[in-house]
């Protein structure tokens, strides 16, 4: 058989075809006298068909010469018939649906089956499907000739077991069928080895894959597109043909669902990446601009989910029900746009000050009634709303310190980092990447991360003059302190005479004096930063800590702005309710005053002509409020886009442009292209976290404002660092915990709800607008729901549940048990940190340990050589490895050469040439090697130059086994 | 005839090919008509401009040191036994390799030989040591022109210094195996050859 398989590759076409004509034959010969046999057999118990194999195999081995011969005598018609007769076989296999390739054998049968068939069917037509053919057959014949031969008779056990499995009629039988098959390939393994096993099915499996393979064969176009079709009917019918019978066909059905569901996980696994918004983009600029940048991105995210969040709560609960099953516009005066505003009310100027129209909506606490139950739901509006404006601040409180936790867990396990700059130089690049977009950012994140990794280095081992270090900083922070002092007094100061102004009435001042207090916030807000920022250049600090204390700083300066704004509106809000004091006093004289007017001219007809528009009414402090927050968080919004298009964006485009026609290098020099401000944006965006949380109760609009800008901002703000910023100078890792932010945003969210809670809890609302409108305090409504609502036994329990001498105790316990957790926590960190000292000085001890006796080795080995070597033989070597170089040398050349060959079209390579066509020039790889020969390093011993390789390659392989 | 034999793939050779490497019969087959795909000139071996046109490897930055892995020394065509031995590195380590090939030699999609070829990438000069140069070159290669020459340095000089444990200023093949002992080499370094 082997022969024949050397004749087959050198001989032409016909004999090929014949031969393959012959194989068929011989197989379908095989097959007939065997279901001959077996449908004599059948009755007969299963058991002995392992037994029977082996019998089988060895008559087979014998076969082949006597099937050689006797094959040319058989006639076609008789393939024909048979033929025919297998087809019917196979059309019942088709049905079940296309299934796992992993039950190759079950599978592998039925592929020969159908390779028959195929093959006899080219044998009807014309001559160069045989061509294709006898590809199969080279296949098929790869194994050789004893392998053949087993393979047959392999194949032909199984074909017999098919019979049985086909003919079989009763349920019984077929369920069996799987247990069989089980137990068949049990037995296998003693009459075919594993390994042969293994080969036979591949050639059967490979016969399909060459057909899909041919694309790569020379042949004519007109075969290739013949072959083609065949393979893909052949792919069906082979996909097809799995399964058969109930519990092979449960098994398959198991097999694709399980396959099915893995790839279902693995989709929704990309899903769930793909669903992170924005992550893409974050991840784009990380790469190109550094973590501490990436950093504030993902502060942006974390906070627009949580205003996402505030949005619905005070949408869903407040805004909808007074909106759909409230009164509605215009039917009591709280909902009406009085008389004298009504004409302007519909004005752009009005609305976008949040006056008119837009004051008398859902957007303010004004608008909201009294009434106890609305709609046909019953819905207690005034108890949600307060209900909504407490869980705002509770839910705030929640996610910022269990995120706070969660990341402090996170930062203290720490990774063994001893070869990070190997790793980074080994393991970084990922080989699979195509796209030459992808290229670009992987070389950006490498290169920053290079950086970050440098800068991380140089500050690790920065040992300057402690003491003058230590001055400086003293001196910094003295600096800093001076600043905020002189800043804090300036604001007192100006907050004072404004005050004063104000009782004096403004309209005797001039425009400065009127709008001084805005004038020096702001002025102090641009300059003091930078000033800062000058100051802490002193401290050298690492950039991530000098970051830290910047904004420290800038929180401490912003700290006053927030603080001149409450005592304004403070200021304004005791204003407000003198004013609602007497207005108060006069509708009581007006409607007295009406009602007696009434009465006196007509007895009969009530006051009901009298519009809700006309209906005097107080000024309504919380709609002010609300309307002050809102304005800001607009100018706010506003300042920081026009800000961001004309700092960054114009100057870029100027830079950019205007460098073409300028005296100086504008983009190296004086303006250049502006760096992101981390630190500006990060407090900014916590302020006006700030100021949503403060003034969210009393214009339930502003979550929803927030979640605008925050959206927003996003897009633009990552549209602009893209496109007009430029990485800073040093890039630093910043901690992926920031943490700090979190510290800053819980400070800033205690500082806002003093002052909410504080109005809610000391002042009472006003009169005539608003959910608790009539009521004493707000919390009332919380009082009055339990009498109503709850039965009386709750508010008894209540009422004893919150009383001092309980909650005294509980308060205690608390501060008791955070103060034990705090102390375990705290010994466990330092053990932690104990631990992770001892690891690392014993890693150094050991490497130094190791260099030694390295070293001591090598000196010996020195001195043995230098004693035994010759001082000819040593001229010699030191030739040879001169030449070796030189050869080294031009390598370098042309495989830097082959690289920019390979980039061709990106704008990559002209730097890099430069940078390789000087590197071979500034390296000094000669004397090094020098040095080598002196030294004696281990693995490149003089005295054999070349003899080295093997032996390093062997020594590790040498360990493994 | 003649050229359809050299073109073809023959038994013998696939025979060779899979005790050699390892690949299955149909792996064989597949890579070959991919190698055949590859090949431009059609004369049954492959250029470095050939592998130049595959795109992952025209990016890479260390894709000339890969390509320059297929060739054997000195030489400027590779026939397809040499593109089978070097793809063999790339074969996912399976269970039954060990057992069955531990009395012939190691297999080539051994772990050692993956970080020997990795290994190979790094060192240029091919003198089994990764010196300070070398690593410059190839750090040059990965970050382009975005980083200056001394940081460079400094970035060559730490990761010696890390690796470095018998003091010669370069990363021998022992230490560089090493370095990655906790990198999951096996994993990272194979390709899921089809079927």
């Amino acid at each position: 058989m082997g022969v024949d398989i050397g004749l087959e590759f050198e001989g032409d076409e016909d004999e090929v075809s014949t031969f393959q004509e012959e194989h068929e034959r011989e197989r379908h010969r095989a097959k007939i006298s065997d279901g001959d046999r077996e449908r004599r057999k059948r009755g007969n118990g299963r058991r002995k068909r392992a037994s029977r194999a082996e019998e089988w195999e060895g008559e087979s081995q014998a076969r082949p010469e006597r099937r050689e011969r006797g094959r040319r005598k058989r006639t076609r018609s008789d393939q024909e018939a048979k033929g025919s007769d297998r087809d019917e076989e196979v059309q019942p296999k088709t049905k079940s649906g296309k299934s796992a390739k992993t039950r190759k054998h079950i599978k592998n049968e039925k592929t020969r089956k159908m390779e028959e068939e195929e093959g006899e069917g080219e044998e009807r037509h014309a001559k160069r499907k045989k061509k294709h053919g006898s590809a199969k057959k080279e296949e098929r014949e790869e194994d050789g000739g004893k392998r053949t031969a087993k393979e047959k008779a392999q194949e032909v056990k199984r074909k017999k077991h098919k019979k049985v499995v086909e003919t079989s009629s009763e349920p019984s039988e077929e369920d069996d069928n799987d247990e069989e098959d089980n137990e068949e390939r049990e037995v296998r393994p003693e009459s075919l080895s594993s390994e042969e096993l293994e080969k036979l099915k591949e050639a059967v499996d490979e016969r399909k894959k060459l057909i899909q393979t041919l694309r790569g064969k020379p042949w004519p176009m007109k075969k290739k597109c013949v072959t083609l079709r065949e393979s893909q009917e052949f792919v069906e019918k082979y996909e097809g043909a799995l399964g058969k019978g109930k519990g092979r066909k449960l098994y398959a059905y198991k097999v694709m669902m399980n396959k099915k569901w893995m790839k279902f996980q693995r989709d929704f696994e990309n899903f769930k990446t793909a669903c992170i918004p924005w992550e893409m983009k974050i991840k784009e600029i990380e790469s190109h601009f550094g973590s501490s940048v990436a950093s504030y991105f993902i502060f942006l995210r974390w906070m627009y989910g949580i205003n996402m969040i505030l949005f619905c709560l005070t949408f869903g609960l407040v805004m909808v029900p007074e909106a759909l099953m409230g009164r509605p516009y215009g039917t009591i005066p709280r909902k009406t746009v009085p008389r004298p505003e009504a004409t302007s009310a519909m004005d752009f100027a009005v609305l976008w000050d949040f006056g008119g129209y837009a004051q008398y909506s859902v957007l303010f606490y004004g608008y909201y009634n009294n009434q106890r139950a609305i709609g046909w739901l019953k819905f207690r509006m005034p108890l949600s709303y307060f209900l909504v404006g407490v869980g705002t601040v509770a839910y705030s409180y929640m996610v910022v310190i269990r995120t706070m936790a969660r990341n402090a867990n996170e930062s203290g396990v720490g990774d063994d980092n001893s070869f990070n700059f190997n790793w980074k130089t080994f393991t970084s690049w990922d080989y699979l990447i195509g796209n030459p977009e992808m290229a670009d950012n992987k070389f950006a994140s490498i290169t920053t991360s290079f950086k970050e990794a440098i800068l991380e280095e140089q500050e690790s081992r920065k040992d300057d003059n402690i003491h003058l270090t230590r001055f400086l900083r003293v001196l910094a922070n003295f600096l800093v302190l001076c600043c905020l002092a002189g800043s804090g007094y300036l604001i007192y100061f100006v907050v004072r005479r404004s005050q004063k102004f104000a009782l004096d009435g403004l309209d005797n001042h001039t425009w400065w004096e009127r709008n001084e207090v805005n004038m020096v916030m702001s002025l102090l807000g641009m300059f003091c930063p930078m000033l800062f920022d000058v100051i802490s250049a002193l401290e050298n600090y690492h950039p991530r800590v000098a970051l830290q204390w910047q904004l420290g700083r800038i929180f401490a300066l912003f700290l006053g702005n927030l603080y001149t704004f409450i005592i304004a509106l403070m200021d304004e809000i005791n204003l407000k309710r003198e004013e609602e004091q007497i207005i108060k006093f006069n509708i009581t004289m007006w409607e007295a005053s009406l009602y007696n007017g009434t009465v006196s001219v007509n007895s009969t007809a009530p006051a009901i002509t009298i519009q809700p528009a006309d209906v005097p009414r107080g000024p309504c402090w919380e709609t002010m409020v609300g309307q002050e927050f809102v304005r800001l968080i607009i100018s706010d919004t506003m300042t920081t886009y026009i800000t961001l298009l004309i700092g960054d964006f114009l100057r870029a485009v100027l830079v950019r442009f205007l460098n073409y026609c300028w005296c100086w290098d504008l983009e190296a020099g004086f303006p250049s292209y502006s760096e992101f401000d981390v630190s500006g944006n990060v407090l900014g965006l916590i302020f006006n976290q700030g100021m949503i949380w403060m003034g969210a109760f009393y214009a339930p609009c502003l979550p929803a404002l927030n979640v605008l800008r925050l959206h927003v901002s996003m897009y633009l703000q990552c549209w602009a660092v893209m496109c007009c910023n430029v990485p800073q100078e040093r890039v630093f890792k910043a901690s992926g915990s920031n943490n700090f932010y979190m510290a800053m945003l819980l400070v800033i969210l205690f500082l806002s709800t003093l002052p909410a809670i504080y109005t809610i809890v000391t002042i009472p609302p006003s009169f005539d607008c608003g959910p608790f409108s009539g009521k004493k305090r707000m919390f009332d409504v919380i009082q009055e729901t339990l009498e109503s609502d709850f039965p009386a036994w709750f508010g008894k329990v209540f009422s004893y549940a919150s009383n001092p001498g309980l909650v005294l105790p509980f308060i205690l316990l608390m501060v008791l048990a955070i103060y034990y957790l705090q102390s375990t926590s705290k010994s466990y960190k330092e053990a932690n940190v104990e631990l992770k000292k001892k690891l690392q000085t014993q890693n150094e001890e050991n490497k130094k340990k190791k260099k030694l006796a390295a070293l001591k080795a090598q000196m010996d080995l020195e001195e043995a050589r230098k004693a035994s070597s010759q001082t000819a033989k040593q001229q010699k070597n030191s030739n040879a490895s001169q030449q070796d170089q030189e050869s080294d040398e031009e390598e370098d050349h042309s495989s830097s050469q082959r690289l920019h060959h390979g980039k061709n079209g990106r704008h990559a390579p002209p730097p890099v040439r430069e940078q390789e066509g000087q590197l071979p020039a500034t390296r000094a790889p000669v004397p090094r090697s020098y040095q080598h020969e002196h030294h004696g390093a281990p693995g490149y011993l003089p005295g054999f130059p070349r003899q080295s390789e093997p032996r390093m390659h062997r020594v590790p392989s040498l360990q493994r086994h | 005839m003649g050229s359809r034999a050299s073109t073809l793939l023959r038994e013998e050779e696939i025979e060779e090919i899979k005790k050699e490497t390892g690949f299955s019969h149909s792996q064989i087959t597949r890579l070959y008509s991919r190698f055949t795909s590859l090949d431009k000139g059609e004369n049954g071996t492959l250029s470095r401009e050939d592998f130049q046109r595959i795109p992952e490897l025209a990016i890479n930055p260390l894709g000339d040191r890969i390509i320059n892995a297929f060739f054997p020394e000195a030489e400027d065509q590779v026939n397809f036994r040499g593109f089978m031995r070097t793809l063999a590195h790339f074969r996912p380590i399976e269970d039954n390799d060990k057992s069955k090939n531990v009395a012939v030699s190691e297999p080539l999609n051994s772990r050692t030989n993956k970080l020997l070829f990795a290994f190979r990438l790094y060192d240029l000069d091919r003198d089994d040591k990764i010196s300070r140069d070398e690593l410059l070159q190839v750090l040059r290669m990965m970050v382009g022109v975005n980083i200056s020459d001394e940081q460079l340095g400094s970035i060559a000089d730490r990761t010696i210094q890390e690796a470095d444990t018998n003091g010669d200023n370069s990363i021998s093949f022992s230490e560089f195996i090493k370095v990655l002992e906790k990198v999951d080499v096996e994993q990272k370094m194979s390709i899921r050859f089809l079927h």
